[in-house]
């Protein structure tokens, strides 16, 4: 039987080419399916690679209770030296806890692809912010002074917006800053900040000795329960401790769910019509094989036969749509840069990712196509009349 | 008649056609004997159901009632599968538009049936080769059907219909589409199949220089037979 | 029998090959209509802005606030009819993580200014009356199964009050409504001087000012003087129209409008590709009957308007139905879904319009070539070979 269905199989994607206009037809059709569905999963994809990479495990975020975002929460100079003695933080070689208070505000930047204003975010940070985020590095220009009204700005900035180049003078309220490095932290969401010396945004802002957020460096796997508990028992304080790896995947679920959810319906329809087309085209390919396959029956091959081979030619049709989808996916938006409002309200950039598990999704979808599509057709083929063996 | 055993054996076999409520008799209780090494011709005006009493004993279509039975065997009541692997064994066809797969080499067509058999390999290879060499076009081996004649397409036929080895030949107007000339050459060939290799061949025709070389023609009409000729 | 039958027959001959070109269409024109209103929804800010109105934010970024005295100013520059202001209050109601927009107002200007909010006369008076009066969306009473009289406690996530807590205690005595089905009715909204004297910290600021102007034709003008006005000071300022901030708002989240056509753009491609190669075949299976038709004494124009009408009648059917489905998917079960986020998702006649367009269009493209091919077939040729 295996003997069987492998010549017919031969035989019949040899015919492919009589049917040339249709077959091209089915693959393109599932190719821009699939296409479309890689496009959305990407852009799902690289948008939640860039914020669940940015997390780390073992710093702890901390802001006020119930404020869910940096830019809406406010901690005291006070709460922050509290801070600085809590059980559960690591301590550096001088012996100090690891500890950045930190400020996140909004400024506006161009975005270049558009030029219309987007939100950016500026945060103020103390030194220990540098120990806080793992990987980064100056990689032009030099840090900003202590005190002074100087930003260094992340490399993403750079790249999506215009008006913080190296050099540049940026004017904020009554003040001039001045960009003087720029930094890179390996593909995380910092990279679409703006960074400046906390006391100089306090001023700025005129937000007196206040932070929003404190980071710190948690002591081992116990420090964050340690920080917790302590936290719940001192009555100054009224804080969200988590670490920052949850903080970020929160963020990113939102608006991966969003893009996810349309993405997903919409391969769908766009599956059924392809289906509808790849069912088209193999009932073309049975009709125009019916004395073929009667022939064939009647020498002693079996229905069976027949069926298999017709369903290959539908998956191999759909088989070739889904890889041609999936290499153009690859080459027109594997690492395209994009950026879009994050749940902070500020631009997160992030990279388009076509990853393995993308091309998987979309290669199954277009073999569903495939079976779909060929199932009916074949089973027809396995029924031809064998007294179409006299044409007609 | 010959005394041995009879190849095909029809007993009162029936065949009608259902177009809506109306039915159409075809066949209403033909009884008949094909003896083994037989060659005939059938014959008759269009519609007279030449071609529905061929598929009948090729077991590409079942009678309505009664038995066809090959070589002791009935055969109208297998299974799909039974049949299929019977027509494997004991039948070649032949008919009139040949019926080649056009994205195969002759060869490839001649090689076709024997997927279906234990033939492997070298002897596959020996066995196709002979097939083509008995039909006369070893040359045109590796050509398409589109670049062969329609005599030599039907010779490719020929050869793909007798490579297993088939007991019988069943032939739906094996020269209906050819010229004078290859028609000849086709006949003499099913002569020649018949006489050096005892192949029973059953032609269906409307040629009646075509019928001269079966050794028995046999003249159709509305369902029973009404004349019968033997040269020998 | 006339030439409309021929083209049923035809178009039918195959049913099943008809049905599935028909549903490949379909698909095409289900997706057309379903982000053609989603788009028009989503920007639906822009359109429903007045052309009269003005937004001023901080020029460093519209989520820093501005010195309450602004508005004052604002209000004294000429050819500014009405002024009022807004602040963000970071509202939710029991999750933190479910937001709920709520503004603080100041009400009656900025009522004046918002004239598409309409409520009942006794409910605006109520509003105007009660300190603690919140100012509820339809949609958000339905959502939370609120109703007048209700006092609901909302929390914010940014201010606290002078005694330490972000629990705000409101009255529900007033539900607003939009005038047209895409005006947002998805937010509360509460007076600012009740927010304003028991802030915590930073208080006599305005998050935004919204401002009428006499005269559209005024709008620049008025905008220049304003940040002109404030140009050197402290909090810089920048005015647009309500609709350029509103479009430049939505721009920040990305390309949507590319992103959108794309894939409809996909979409059409695929069934271009399907119906146009299926319709080819179609034509080319029938050549004899085409020629029959010629030495019948048809004539070569009557054969092409008779192919042509055949892939017209197709993409008409196939594409009415995704739309009519789009439709109902839209209206009946997207829209009322969504409403909480795009009020008033609905499949208007203009996306109606230019659907039939396409259709149109897909129709005569699919069609040429076939109907091309069936002019030109040569009679000789055609009946000639078997
Ligand atoms: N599938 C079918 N359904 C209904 N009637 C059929 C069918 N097949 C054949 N017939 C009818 O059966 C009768 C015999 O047909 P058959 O094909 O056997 O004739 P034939 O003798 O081979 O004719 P021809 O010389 O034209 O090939 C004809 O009247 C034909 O119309
Ligand atoms: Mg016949």
């Amino acid at each position: 039987m295996f003997k069987q269905i492998a010549a017919l199989t031969k035989l019949n994607l040899r015919s492919i080419p009589q049917r040339w206009g249709m077959s091209l037809a089915t693959v393109f059709s599932v190719a821009l399916v699939v296409l479309v569905l890689m496009a959305f999963l990407a852009m799902a994809n690289g948008f939640k690679a860039t914020l669940s990479g940015s997390g780390s495990t073992d710093v702890a975020v901390m802001l006020r209770k119930g404020a869910q975002a940096e830019l809406n929460s406010g901690i005291s100079l006070a709460q922050l030296r509290l801070i600085r003695e809590a059980p559960g933080i690591a301590r550096n070689a001088d012996g100090n806890t690891i500890v950045s208070g930190e400020l996140y505000v909004i400024v506006d930047g161009l975005k270049r692809t558009t030029l219309t204003d987007v939100n950016l975010p500026l945060r103020g940070v103390e030194p220990d912010a540098l120990v806080l985020r793992q990987g980064l590095k100056i990689v032009e220009g030099h840090m900003f002074g202590s005190g002074s009204n100087e930003l260094i700005v992340g490399q993403a900035i750079l790249r999506e917006f215009a008006g913080f180049d190296l050099g540049s003078e940026v004017r904020l309220g009554t003040a001039t800053w001045k960009v003087v490095g720029v930094f890179s932290t390996g593909g995380t969401v910092f990279e679409s900040e703006i960074w400046a010396d906390a006391g100089s945004i306090q001023s700025l802002y005129q937000r007196g000795s206040g932070y929003q957020s404190v980071r710190a460096k948690l002591d081992g796997a116990d420090g964050l329960k340690a920080l917790q508990d302590w936290a719940e028992n001192e009555p100054t304080l009224n804080l969200d401790i988590i670490t920052e790896k949850e903080f970020f995947s929160g963020q990113a679920s939102g608006i991966t769910n969003i893009i996810l959810y349309m993405g997903w319906p919409l391969a769908i329809v766009m599956a059924f019509g392809a289906l509808a087309g790849a069912w088209n085209t193999m009932y073309a390919s049975v009709e125009a094989r019916t004395r073929e396959i009667a022939t064939l029956r009647a020498i002693g091959f079996a229905g069976f036969a027949a069926f298999v081979s017709t369903l290959v030619e539908a998956l191999l049709l759909a088989f070739v749509g889904g890889l041609v989808g999936s290499v153009l996916a690859w080459l027109i938006f594997n690492g395209i840069s994009a950026s879009t409002l994050g749940g902070n309200f500020t631009q997160v950039v992030f990279a388009f990712e076509v990853t393995g598990e993308a091309v998987q999704s979309g290669i199954v979808m277009a073999l569903i196509i495939g079976l779909l599509g060929g199932i009916i057709p074949s089973i027809r083929a396995a029924r031809v009349p064998l007294l179409s063996v006299h044409g007609g | 008649m010959s005394k041995t055993e009879p190849l095909y054996v029809l007993r009162g076999l029936s065949k009608q056609y259902s177009r809506g409520k109306e039915t159409i008799p075809i066949f209403d209780g033909l009884d008949m004997e094909i003896a083994n090494g037989e060659f005939m011709a059938i014959m008759g005006p269009s519609g007279s159901g030449k071609t529905t009493l061929l598929n009948q004993l090729g077991g590409i279509d079942a009678p309505t009632t009664g038995e066809v039975i090959f070589d002791g065997r009935r055969i109208d009541n297998l299974g799909q599968g039974a049949l299929a692997k019977w027509r494997s064994e004991n039948v070649g066809f032949i008919f009139q538009f040949y019926n080649l797969m056009p994205t195969l080499t002759a060869a490839q067509n001649v090689e076709l049936p024997l997927l279906l058999s234990p033939v492997k390999g070298a002897e596959r290879k020996k066995r196709v080769a002979t097939a083509l060499d008995i039909v006369g076009i070893g040359d045109r081996a590796k050509h398409y059907p589109r670049q062969l004649s329609g005599g030599q397409q039907q010779r490719v036929a020929i050869a793909r219909a007798i490579v297993a080895d088939p007991k019988v030949l069943l032939c739906d107007e094996p020269t209906g589409d050819l010229d004078r000339t290859s028609a000849d050459e086709v006949l003499e060939m099913l002569q020649l199949l018949n006489t050096k290799m005892g192949k029973t061949i059953i032609m269906v025709t409307h040629d009646p220089a075509a019928a001269k070389y079966a050794k028995t023609e046999l003249f159709l009409d509305k369902g029973k037979f009404i004349k019968k000729g033997s040269k020998k | 029998m006339n030439d409309f039958t021929l083209v049923l027959k035809n178009l039918f001959r195959k049913k099943l090959r008809a049905i599935l070109l028909l549903f490949s269409i379909l698909s095409a024109f289900l997706i057309f209509g379903a982000l053609g209103s989603f788009y028009k929804v989503f920007t639906a800010g822009v359109e429903v802005a007045a052309a009269d109105r003005l937004i001023t934010v901080n020029k460093i970024n519209f989520t820093v606030s501005l010195p309450l005295a602004y508005v004052n100013r604002v209000r004294s520059i000429e050819g500014v009819r009405n002024a009022s202001h807004a602040s963000w209050f970071g509202g939710y109601y029991q999750d933190p993580r479910k937001q709920v927009q709520t503004f603080a107002i100041e009400a009656d200007t900025y009522l004046a200014a918002y004239s598409e909010l309409v409520m009942p006369d006794e409910q605006r008076k109520a509003f105007m009356e009660t300190r603690d009066c919140l100012l509820t969306g339809i949609d958000l009473v339905d959502q939370y199964g609120w109703k007048l009289g209700d006092s609901v406690p909302i929390n914010s996530n940014i201010w606290q009050k002078k005694d330490g807590s972000s629990v705000w205690e409101f009255t529900i005595c007033a539900i607003f409504d939009g005038d047209k089905e895409t005006v947002p009715a998805n937010y509360l909204m509460f007076h600012y001087d009740y927010f304003n004297e028991n802030l915590a910290f930073a208080r006599d600021k305005a998050g935004w000012i919204i401002l009428n102007s006499e005269d559209p034709a005024m709008n620049d003008d008025i905008s220049k003087q304003i940040d002109t006005l404030f140009a050197n000071s402290q909090a810089e300022t920048k005015t647009s129209t309500e609709s350029a901030f509103n479009k430049a708002f939505l721009q920040q989240m990305g390309n949507i409008g590319l992103i959108l056509s794309s894939v409809i753009g996909a979409a059409f491609a695929t069934i271009l590709m399907i119906v146009g190669t299926t319709m080819v075949m179609a034509v080319s299976e029938r050549t004899k009957e085409i020629a029959v038709m010629k030495t019948l004494g048809f004539r070569t124009g009557r054969i092409f308007r008779l192919v042509l009408s055949e892939s017209l009648l197709l993409a008409l059917l196939g594409g009415l139905i995704g739309l009519g489905i789009a439709w109902a998917l839209v209206d009946l079960a997207i829209g009322p879904a969504l409403s909480g986020f795009l009020p008033g998702m609905r499949l208007t006649a203009d996306i109606a319009l230019l659907a039939i367009v396409l259709m149109l269009a897909l129709g005569l493209i699919t069609g040429i070539l076939p109907a091309l091919k069936a002019m030109n077939v040569a009679i000789v040729d055609a009946l000639g070979k078997n």
